[in-house]
Parts: C-alpha cells; sequence; structure tokens
C-alpha cells in the first residue's frame, strides 16, 4: 500500500520530467511481485485438482519441459528455422510498409484512394492467405516467411502514413527559410521526426510477423517453434507446449525491447510524446 | 555593416522596400482578395510593427516578404536589389513551436549553420555564442521538452539569427506565451534589435507589444488588406517594458485602437454573418 501511494506521489510529481530513479525501482519491483503472484495464482490452480493435471501442468514441469528442450539438439533446429522466417518476413514486411507509407502520407491523391483499402485489409487474419501463399511458395519456410511480411507490413504503413502527415508543418517552413534542399529536408526533418512512428510500427510488426510465422507453421509446415508446439498440442504434452510458447514469449519480448531502446530519438523519454 | 549611430536616411536606399506587394488567393468559390498592395520602405535598424485584425493578410504578407511565398504581385527588395523566395539576409520567426525535439538547445541552434556545412567544432562555438545572446547559457545541452515556452522561443530566435540576417521578420512571435513571458521577451528582442542594429518587421495583434517596440506601427484594414494608417511612436530609446504605465504610451495605444476596432468589428462582423449562414 505504502509503495503504491509512493508511485501515486512521484508519478505526479514528475510529470513533464524524466523519472526518478527511485520512481523506476519501485514499479520495477512491482512487475517482479506481480509476475510471481500470476506464477503462484498459476501453481495454486494447478495443485488444486479443480482442472486436469494434464491441461494446467505444474510450472514445475514446464520448467522441466524447457530445460529438456534447451538442452536438445532438435530445438535448436527449429528454433532456427521460426528465427529465419520472422527475421526475414520482418525486414521484407516493414521496409515494404515505410515505403508504402512514406508514399501514401506525402502524396495526397495516392492516400486518398488507397488507404482506405489497407485501412479495412489491417484488421483481416492474414491466416486466410495462407492456402494462396502455400500454391505460391510452397510448404517449406517461403510460405511462412510471405504470411509474416503481409502481417507486418500493414501497421508499417498506416504508422509511417499518419506520420508523415503528422510532421509539423512549421518545422518544414524553418527549413525552407533555411533554403535546405529536398535530401537535407529528408535527412534533417522528415527522418528524425519519424522515429517514433516507426518504433511503433517496428514493435507491432515484430509482434505480429511472428504471431503470422507461427500460426502458418502450425497449420501446415515439417519444421519450426509453430510446427513443434503443434506436435506437442497433437500428443496432448501441454508441459511441452506450453514451454515452447513461453521461450517464444521471452524472445519477443527481447526483441521488443530491443526496438524500444535502439529506435528512439535522443532526449528524455518524454521528447517522444512532445507535440 | 552600417554603424549604429548613422540610420539610413530617406534619400539612401531603404534596407527594405516592399513595392505593391499584393495577392490574390483562387478557390473553388472564386477569387478572394487576401492583399491589396501594400508599399513600405523600412530604413536600417528600424523596428516596424504591423498589427491588423485576423484575416487582414498579415501573415500572407509576411510570407512573401520572407520568401515563403513566391507567387505574388509587386517586389520585395533587400538594400535595392529584388528578391523572390528565401533569402539569408532575412530572417524569420514563426508563431508556432519550431524548435526541432530531438535536437537539444545546442544542435537547435547549430541547425541552419549544420545546412550550410560549417564544421562541428565552429558551429558550435557559433551557436554557443548565440544562447549567450539570448540569456540560455547554461541551457545548451538540455532538449526543449526539459524548457519553458519562453526559452524555446528564444532558442528559435536564436537559430534565426545563425547568419546574422540584416531583416528579422517575425509572425506574433509571442502569441503562445503568457502576458508576463512575452513582455520580458519583448525587452529581450529590443536588446538584441539594438545590439544587432537589425531591421525589423513585427506582426502582432497586440497593440501594447507593438508601442513598446515598435518606431512605426503600420495598421492594416480588414479583408482585403492593406495600409490603413501608420503611426510614428516617438518614445525615447532604450525602451524597456518598464514605459508601459506612461502617460504617452496609453495615448499612441488608445490612438491605435480607435483605428484598429473600426477594422476588428468589421472581421467580428462578417465571422458572425458565415456562422449565421
Amino acid at each position: 500500500m505504502a509503495a503504491i501511494e509512493q508511485i501515486g506521489r512521484g508519478s505526479s510529481a514528475s510529470a513533464g520530467k524524466a523519472k526518478p530513479a527511485s520512481e523506476f525501482w519501485t514499479v520495477t519491483r512491482l512487475r517482479i511481485a506481480g509476475a510471481i503472484a500470476l506464477l503462484a495464482v498459476w501453481e495454486i490452480a494447478g495443485w488444486s485438482g479443480l482442472f486436469f493435471r494434464g491441461v494446467l501442468p505444474s510450472t514445475v514441469f514446464i520448467a522441466q519441459a524447457m530445460f529438456q528442450l534447451l538442452t536438445s539438439a532438435e530445438f535448436y533446429w527449429h528454433l532456427a528455422v521460426t528465427s529465419f522466417e520472422v527475421l526475414v518476413s520482418f525486414l521484407i514486411g516493414c521496409s515494404l510498409g515505410t515505403v508504402v507509407g512514406l508514399v501514401l502520407g506525402s502524396r495526397k491523391y495516392t492516400g486518398d484512394v488507397f488507404e482506405p483499402f489497407i485501412h479495412y485489409l489491417a484488421p483481416t487474419p492474414k491466416i486466410v492467405f495462407l492456402p494462396i501463399l502455400l500454391v505460391l511458395f510452397g510448404v517449406g519456410v517461403w510460405s511462412k516467411v510471405a504470411l509474416g511480411a503481409i502481417s507486418a507490413f500493414f501497421p508499417m504503413a498506416l504508422g509511417v502514413a499518419a506520420g508523415v502527415r503528422q510532421v509539423s508543418p512549421v518545422l518544414l517552413r524553418v527549413g525552407k527559410t533555411f533554403n535546405l534542399t529536398t535530401m537535407q529536408t529528408v535527412r534533417m526533418i522528415y527522418l528524425p521526426a519519424l522515429v517514433p512512428p516507426l518504433a511503433t510500427g517496428l514493435r507491432i510488426g515484430l509482434g505480429i510477423s511472428i504471431v503470422g510465422c507461427l500460426l502458418s507453421e502450425y497449420k501446415l509446415a515439417k519444421a519450426g517453434l509453430g510446427f513443434l508446439a503443434g506436435q506437442y498440442y497433437e500428443a496432448f504434452s501441454v508441459a511441452n507446449m506450453l514451454a515452447v510458447l513461453v521461450i517464444i514469449f521471452i524472445l519477443a519480448s527481447l526483441g521488443n525491447t530491443l526496438i524500444e531502446k535502439y529506435v528512439r530519438l535522443p532526449g528524455p523519454g518524454d521528447v517522444q510524446a512532445h507535440r | 555593416m552600417t554603424d549604429v549611430t548613422s540610420i539610413a536616411t530617406d534619400t539612401k536606399t531603404p534596407a527594405l522596400r516592399i513595392r505593391d506587394v499584393a495577392k490574390t488567393f483562387s478557390t473553388p468559390h472564386g477569387d478572394v482578395v487576401a492583399l491589396k498592395p501594400v508599399s513600405i520602405d523600412i530604413k536600417q535598424g528600424e523596428f516596424i510593427a504591423i498589427i491588423g485584425p485576423s484575416g487582414c493578410g498579415k501573415s500572407t504578407l509576411m510570407n512573401a516578404v520572407g520568401g515563403l511565398l513566391e507567387d505574388y504581385e509587386g517586389t520585395v527588395e533587400v538594400d535595392g536589389k529584388v528578391v523572390r523566395g528565401c533569402h539569408q539576409e532575412i530572417g524569420m520567426v514563426f508563431q508556432e513551436e519550431s524548435t526541432f525535439p530531438w535536437r537539444t538547445a545546442l544542435d537547435n541552434v547549430a541547425f541552419p549553420l549544420e545546412a550550410a556545412g560549417v564544421g562541428k567544432e565552429e558551429r558550435h562555438a557559433k551557436a554557443m555564442e548565440l544562447l549567450n545572446l539570448v540569456g540560455l547559457d547554461g541551457f545548451e545541452n538540455r532538449f526543449p521538452a526539459e524548457l519553458s515556452g519562453g526559452m524555446r522561443q528564444r532558442i528559435a530566435i536564436a537559430r534565426t539569427l545563425a547568419f546574422k540576417p540584416r531583416i528579422l521578420l517575425m509572425d506574433e512571435p509571442f502569441a503562445a506565451l503568457d502576458e508576463q513571458t512575452r513582455l520580458l521577451l519583448g525587452d529581450k528582442v529590443l536588446q538584441i534589435q539594438q545590439e544587432l542594429n537589425q531591421t525589423t518587421m513585427l506582426i502582432t495583434h497586440n497593440i501594447a507589444e507593438a508601442v513598446q517596440l515598435a518606431d512605426r506601427v503600420l495598421i492594416m484594414t480588414f479583408r482585403p488588406g492593406t495600409i490603413k494608417r501608420v503611426v510614428d511612436i516617438d518614445l525615447p530609446r532604450p525602451r524597456s517594458s518598464k514605459m508601459m504605465g506612461g502617460e504617452r504610451f496609453g495615448h499612441f495605444v488608445a490612438t491605435i485602437w480607435e483605428d484598429l476596432r473600426e477594422e476588428a468589428s468589421k472581421g467580428l462582423l462578417e465571422l458572425e454573418q458565415v456562422r449565421s449562414t
């Protein structure tokens, strides 16, 4: 309780300024406490007998399964396949998304004509394209890459297009008064101004390309973590399946953290939200 | 460089000459005359303020002089040479927040120097000098988000001064600031303007601000805008916001308001008519 009050005070006093270190540690401690509480609830539910032991295995079993996975050579083959698919699809989807977003954002007519299509296609589950992609690219990695890329493309394109439109016109006027060349305007004004929407697009794009790759592996594949999880599911080996998912979760979080850490503007955290 | 004491006489070429500058915008509903021909001669080191109701075309005039608007009638001359488009001798300060949020105060001021290819050490030294000039020494490594609105506007002013432009155009530079900051920043601008002997054109809708700062106040009519009257403010220099209580100060404010009232009423009336239809 005392800790919660402290956070309340801390955040109101520091509004508009960088967070003090003490608040950071309080938040971190509470997050860890939350994670432990979640595990405890899981564990208690598992042992309570309310569920079948098989459906809700103890965290101990999941940890054991993880250990087994991490020490088997076969797991690393699946991990390598999925990592390759995710990385390549993420790169393709985000690059295409950025280019299309730049065009849609900077050309009014093109944006008016094509953006609604992208808007309405964006929330469609991309897995519906899998049959077509399987025909086009086969059951191997490339159909997964294609699905992941299509998934990552949409949030990226929409985010960048919105970002281009939000570049403050007065900053562009400032550039004009100093006779900046087009290249200088892009490099010194547009690109830095687009870093926050780019970072958001990359984070959503990464998450969604992981989902795309795993889902399509799960449906039809010869290798990959999604394929592996699917096999464990079919065999009703829930602890193993969950172990795979936990590892995927950890890797995805890591990717997210890397983007958050490196794709940002200089300055205090609040700079990102300024204006 | 003209020295401070010898402000050019009328016979000499004015530092800034605006000749019959006019602008008509074509819209789907027909042509709109934003600005009827305006002519102004501004002497080296002179500070003029342009005041008028909203929609009198004062920003159009400023954009034409500053070069952001190139498609206008008439001519703009700097030292007798016709210019069109943005020019290094003309600096502009805007009303809106115009600092780059991802740059420190120092790198904001150094921005135009960087674009012009000035080396890092040299541009930082120069930017430091300008930050001192606007009274922001010690804040060079801060980001705009960490500074107040008044400080950010001073960064924008310092940035405009990077090439020491002979002419400074300011489009309601204090409009987004609170009254006290506005008065103090006005004093600062006056001090800098005197120090650099800059020819300055200020656009404002604040009468007291115009009287506090300017040698001449040009009152504009409501749309289509043109110059209605010129008021010479012969208050002694150096000026400061402390003079605002004075009798002559009040006299000027009252004179200007008398003229402006009529135009502002016209604007308001038109606005209400538009709303009611």
